[in-house]
């Protein structure tokens, strides 16, 4: 299956630049830390290496979907094969997001998205709208495409 | 002096921490990826990281519990494991 989306480039335009700084400043951190104290601190470091490169690997799939062609047509194709790695990217950045750039706005507000976006500042709007945007982009993923689930 | 061997064995949990972020959908669905759950058993599994601030959703040997913990954390929740001291 298979699934095009067609997307209004002057909104989404200003919202990708903000997903493309998310992304540059994750670099080679993890999303969500690990939390895993007690892991032997050589497993514990294979571990975070592996999943850094999994994340990393993710975005790159997520921010090909933005190539120069999308700035053609304003279309991006969502599959099965490319449905997984994009949810995943989503959640990385908008952790990445809410730790860095929304810090200000409190937890409640984020879970329930009553945010009042005017009276935000222009660039915690943008990153506001951007979280909002990348949350879409995994609903679209998970109402249409998945994940596989195993014995379904 | 515990043996590195006795301090891996027994049973050991998996829980999955709250986070503000994820959407409730995105936590159902992973935890049926990841841990092959049905859906009303993800769902319940959802709501008590919610509402209670975290959830076992597995336990068994630390290989098995180490091999969801990474799963779920590929998929950016926070996982922990702790010994089941019951």
């Amino acid at each position: 299956m298979k699934l095009e989306v067609k997307l209004h480039l002057p909104a989404v335009t200003p919202l990708l630049d903000v997903v493309k700084v998310a992304a540059d400043s994750l670099g080679g951190c993890l999303a969500a830390p690990l939390r895993h104290d007690g892991l032997d601190a050589e497993f514990r470091s294979d571990w975070e290496a592996e999943l850094v490169a999994a994340q990393n690997e993710d975005i790159r799939l997520l921010l090909a979907l933005f190539g120069h062609e999308f700035f053609g047509t304003g279309v991006i194709v969502l599959d099965e094969a490319n449905a997984e790695p994009v949810m995943r990217a989503c959640a990385a950045l908008r952790l990445r997001l809410r730790a860095h750039d929304l810090g200000a706005l409190p937890d409640e507000a984020l879970e329930s998205g009553a945010v009042h976006v005017a009276g935000l500042a222009e660039p915690v709007q943008r990153a506001f709208m951007s979280y909002v945007f990348l949350a879409t982009l995994q609903d679209l993923c998970l109402s249409h495409l998945g994940p596989s689930v195993p014995g379904v | 002096m515990t043996s590195p061997e006795s301090a891996l064995g027994g049973v050991w949990r998996v829980i999955v921490l709250n986070d503000p972020v994820n959407l409730m959908s995105y936590v159902v669905a992973v935890f049926r990826r990841v841990l092959g759950l049905d859906e009303s058993t993800a769902r319940k599994h959802m709501l008590e990281v919610h509402e209670q601030g975290r959830s076992v959703v597995w336990s068994g040997v630390r290989e098995r519990a180490e091999h969801y913990a990474f799963a779920l954390q590929q998929w950016h929740l926070t996982a922990v494991l702790e010994r089941d001291e019951t």
